[in-house]
């Protein structure tokens, strides 16, 4: 019976996809792992820099550091990270779509973009935004490097004028269900609050001047490194969860096509008994 | 047995906890300088060089890169963006790291960043070699 064959191939399908995602899953909860502990290996390291500069930087002349020197936001640029591979949920839709918000709020025409992950920059490439940098293919082998490549491009460009003031837009990593899109202000630098400020006096060598100046780009940096972790690890952990939802669904739908594969069978085999039956009593008269 | 101090070396990807030392010299920006306990409060900024550490009767010795030292009563952290101790550092992928980066230099185009870019690695790679190769 064709019915009964459509069905079993379907389910057949919907089986092998099922494998698919639930590997994908595995595949993200593994990758997932990873960034986690590379998050808190970067911890540490933030955290004292953060610590002295926030120490550092109330006594600064400000104005002595490019790196730090407020100026008229005339030209605005915008980092925004997400991924190169769809299949994770609304991960990259919702960045897109808040982000597009953002630098439209911004005035599009002063605004450049550099864009982390292919996925940003082919939807902003495509809706005629200026794109003056983008990197692609890297997440699977991220290491430090990659920040430092990112930052010092950025504030190579930031130092030679081209734009005024940097945010950076990016999924931060809550917890394995949720990421929270969060806008951060890149250059010229602006502190948190600190953690952990540094209260004892300081002899610095060689000079205080010197000592801002050699860890701003450290700041920057590290910064950037943190984005880019938090950025992949939202990324596993939306992957991990819609994956599982779809292996989940594909469950379902084979649950659905069994019960009524079963019944379609059941059928077929009582139209036959019917036929058997009605044969023989047709005989009999 | 003089007085010892607690060491770490605090890297974006990894912290080694040297534990308690008895003298530490870093390649501070305007030359190297020596650690030892009870030294004054201060914030040292680093360049690419070597670090050497002495625990007992023992010598250690990490390639690093730029950073700084922050130095209180408790101990000493050192803040750099790579630390790898001696026996880590593969010779031949610096020796590789070197060549291509002199490479860019030489052929590259004639930007100015990127022929800073490209000093950078050199000088990393050349502190890795030097750092490999000490006996």
């Amino acid at each position: 019976m064709a019915n009964l064959k459509d069905i079993r191939k379907r389910i057949g399908s919907i089986e092998s996809i099922k494998q698919v995602t639930r590997a994908m899953k595995l595949v993200a909860a593994a990758k997932l792992r990873r960034a986690q502990s590379n998050m808190e290996q970067a911890r540490p390291y933030a955290r004292r820099i953060n610590g002295v500069l926030n120490h550092l930087l109330p006594d600064i002349d400000r104005t002595t550091h490019d790196l730090l020197t407020m100026r008229p936001a005339r030209q605005m640029a915008f980092i925004i990270l997400t991924s190169d591979r769809g299949l994770c949920g609304s991960f990259n839709t919702n960045i897109l779509r808040q982000a597009e918000l953002i630098v439209k709020g911004a005035g599009k025409e002063h605004s450049k973009l550099i864009c982390i992950g292919r996925k940003g920059y082919e939807y902003f490439s495509k809706r005629g935004y200026d794109v003056v940098e983008h990197y692609s293919d890297f997440w699977n082998e991220l290491n430090f490097s990659h920040a430092i490549k990112m930052a010092s491009a950025v504030s190579d460009r930031y130092l030679a004028g081209e734009f005024d003031d940097v945010r950076v837009i990016f999924n931060e990593f809550k917890n394995v269900a949720q990421q929270e899109i969060v806008e951060y202000h890149y250059l010229p630098l602006v502190l948190e609050e600190d953690d952990e400020a540094v209260r004892t006096d300081y002899l610095f060598e060689p000079s205080k001047d010197e000592v801002v100046k050699s860890l701003v780009p450290r700041h920057l940096n590290i910064q950037m490194w943190r984005f880019l972790l938090e950025s992949n690890a939202a990324e596993q952990a939306a992957r991990m969860t819609s994956m599982e939802a779809a292996t989940n669904n594909a469950g379902d739908l084979i649950d659905a096509l069994r019960l009524e594969y079963n019944k379609a069978r059941q059928a077929a085999i009582t139209t036959e008994i019917l036929e058997v039956v009605s044969g023989a009593e047709a005989l009999v008269e | 047995m003089a007085a010892q101090f607690h060491l770490e070396i605090i890297t974006p990807t990894k912290v080694y906890d040297e534990g308690q030392v008895d003298y530490l010299r870093a390649p501070g920006v305007d030359g190297a300088f020596g650690v030892m306990a009870g030294h004054t409060d201060s914030i040292m900024a680093l360049d690419i060089g070597e670090l050497k550490v002495v625990k007992g009767s023992v010598n250690k010795i990490y390639a690093s890169t730029k950073g700084f030292a922050e130095i209180t009563k408790t101990g000493v952290q050192l803040l750099v963006e790579s630390a790898e101790p001696q026996s880590d550092i593969d010779l031949t992928r610096a020796q590789k790291a070197y060549e291509r980066a002199k490479g860019h230099l030489n052929h590259g185009q004639n930007k100015m960043d990127d022929e800073l870019r490209a000093q950078r690695a050199i000088a990393r790679a050349l502190n890795r070699l030097k750092v490999g190769k000490r006996k």
